[in-house]
């Protein structure tokens, strides 16, 4: 019978079938961060349980460290605490903990491929909804929450409930690709889609636009696979995932044969069929700018703020959603989205934060200045991202211009450590989630590309990046 | 089970709303629900009683893993969230340690329902009675993992 990849990737780790897709899958690549485990490690304490597969568990902190200089101690004691936990209970239970001075600390999603914990074919879980970024990979990589990372610690197993199969076909081919990036394609995508368009299906993302993104390029857009509403999104793997993988330091010694495997069997069949299909050609896409207060909230950069009732389209909680999410945003109708002006910019996040975004950025940033408005900063995904960043010389493009260039970590993403906006600003983010209050309460976050974001940061204001010379 | 409602007329109400970021370090659970629903509702805390129910619209609990969100929902006291519809990560942290149910309904029955209206849910039947109303609605039944990991109370009871 015809299969898609995930199905493929499901049948093969099912332990348990208890019918109608109720089954208990096998977990291959378990990842643990600072916030989500501490209750799961002390429910193992108290249940007397052991983590069953250490080898398949990598712990790091991303969430709480300050990406200021790594010297001094965490001046916020609740983030201290969090981040002593994961070190203790790491210790005590035998996990290997990339620490905050571990040369390869950095965010769970950009190390779990950097280091090769990530592989094609494995299922992944992590206690965060971006695990989908793995699926880039061709994994089956979904987030968890604290009781599940428990269950998941204790047994290497997880119950699930088969979702179904949502193909989205990424058609066509870029005009600019320097200027309409990754970001911008799956932010067209849940533009269209919605937040809960899926919901209960696992994205497989195919097609000749899919097919020519670097990896880099396609981590972000499986990243934002959860924006959508899908737990997972996954990419077929093909010669660049190999030739990415090859070497790192966690790939297991017989690579080369399990390419083998992996090349003859990780891709759908061709007669196999999908519960779900959506089509996005990117021929005519524009770069992308969100305007509301979640990222279906998504307009072109040529565009203006929409009216409520032009957005609703003559759906009445949807015209209340776009009034209540501009009045937080502090935008008017009709304004150009040329015109908004930002305070802050912050280029990061598991979404955009690594070398490839920021060679793309430092290409606008290059021989210019930060606009005397905007405070602007760099925050590499990882320790190895910013030394690999420093030896090509971005980090001195970035600090000449005025950039802020500063160490591995979710940073302004989320609103846990001290990178937060005030109350009342604007910035250019390169993150995945514009929430009332994602970063600080009460602050204003348009979702863009990190050429967009660095574009931004220069003029004061958003610019159309097709504009400017990326070459 | 029987409370009153507590209703939000928006869809995508976020785990970032529900439980922003900076409280994600509080490690008692007690003091997590003192930041419920802070996001978009600072009175939230002062007016929620044990029993009550959150009646919201589509895609409840979209956005972070975080099991804080149901965590501090239920420490607050709230029995059940009636929701057009959820977000899947929320929806299974829900049930996992057993701290609140999550229940769908139809737009009509979303749209029926009032704040502080007093419900009466019972879930062997997939019924809702709105008491204040004199209505019943039909709720969605559980999908047969979720009600089973209920039934079992929670996730680490559930046995194959």
């Amino acid at each position: 019978m015809s299969k898609t990849l995930f199905e493929k990737i499901w049948d093969s780790h099912v332990v348990i079938d208890e019918g109608n897709g109720r089954s208990l899958l096998y977990v291959d690549r378990h990842l643990v961060h600072e916030v989500t485990s501490p209750q799961a490690f002390d429910g193992l304490r108290m249940s007397k349980r052991k983590v069953r597969r250490t080898d398949l568990t990598f712990a790091t902190m991303d969430h709480n460290v300050p990406t200021s200089n790594r010297s001094l101690p965490i001046i916020d004691q609740t983030s201290a605490t969090q981040v002593k936990a994961l070190e203790r209970n790491c210790k005590e239970f035998g996990i290997e903990l990339f620490d905050i001075n571990s040369p390869d600390q950095g965010i769970v999603h950009v190390i779990g491929p950097e280091l090769g914990i990530t592989l094609p074919g494995a299922t992944i879980v992590c206690g965060d909804s971006h695990t989908s970024t793995h699926g880039a990979f061709g994994a089956l990589a979904f987030g968890i929450g604290t009781s599940d990372v428990e269950h998941v610690l204790a047994t290497q197993c997880i119950w699930m409930e088969k979702p179904k199969t949502f193909e989205i076909r990424v058609e066509g081919k870029r005009k600019n690709p320097h200027a309409i990036t990754a970001k911008d394609i799956m932010l067209s995508i849940i533009k269209k889609l919605g937040t809960a368009g899926g919901t209960g299906t696992t994205f497989e993302y195919r097609g000749e636009a899919i097919s020519e993104l670097s990896m880099e390029q396609r981590m972000t857009i499986c990243n934002m696979s959860i924006e959508g509403g899908a737990r997972a999104g996954l990419i077929a793997p093909d010669e660049k995932t190999f030739d990415y993988l090859r070497g790192r330091r966690y790939v297991p010694d017989n690579y080369d044969k399990l390419v083998e495997y992996w090349r003859e069997n990780l891709k759908t069949d061709n007669n196999a069929r999908f519960d779900k299909i959506f089509t996005l050609h990117v021929d005519d896409i524009s770069p992308q700018v969100s305007w509301g207060t979640n990222p279906a909230m998504t307009i072109d950069v040529t565009d203006k703020v929409p009216f409520p009732k032009e957005y609703a389209k003559g759906n009445p909680e949807e015209e209340k959603a776009a009034a209540k999410a501009l009045q937080y945003m502090g935008l008017k109708p009709g304004t150009l989205i040329t015109e908004i002006e930002v305070d802050r910019v912050f280029i990061g996040s598991c979404t955009n934060s690594r070398l490839e975004d920021l060679t793309e950025a430092a290409k606008v940033v290059k021989g210019q200045k930060v606009s005397s408005k905007v405070r602007a900063m760099i925050v590499p995904g990882s320790q190895h991202v910013k030394k690999q960043a420093e030896e090509l010389g971005l980090d001195k493009i970035f600090k000449d211009a005025g950039f802020e260039w500063r160490e591995s970590g979710c940073s302004m993403c989320l609103g846990m450590n001290p990178d937060i906006l005030a109350a009342g600003e604007r910035c250019a983010s390169t993150s995945n989630r514009n929430f009332e209050g994602r970063q600080g309460s009460g602050g204003r976050t348009h979702l863009v590309s990190p050429v967009m974001a660095a574009a931004a940061a220069i003029k004061g204001h958003f610019v159309d990046v097709r504009e400017m010379d990326l070459n | 089970m029987k409370g009153s409602v507590i209703k939000y007329e928006r869809d995508n109400i976020d785990t970032d709303v529900i439980l922003p970021g900076p409280y994600l370090k509080i490690h008692d659970y007690n003091e997590l629900a003192k930041h419920a629903m802070e996001g978009i509702d600072k009175d939230f805390h002062k007016k929620v009683k044990p029993g009550d129910f959150i009646v919201a619209g589509r895609n409840f609990g979209c956005g972070s893993s975080r099991e804080h969100a149901p965590i501090a929902l239920a420490y607050s006291g709230i029995k059940a969230v009636v929701a057009i519809s959820f977000a899947r990560i929320f929806y299974r942290n829900a049930v996992d340690g057993a701290f609140l149910l999550p229940i769908e309904v139809d737009e009509d029955t979303y749209k029926d329902i009032s704040e502080a209206d007093q419900l009466e849910i019972e879930t062997s039947k997939n019924e809702i009675r709105n008491l204040t109303k004199n209505k019943t609605y039909t709720m969605k039944p559980f999908p047969e993992l979720i009600g089973k990991i209920i039934a079992a109370g929670g996730l680490f009871n559930y046995k194959p």
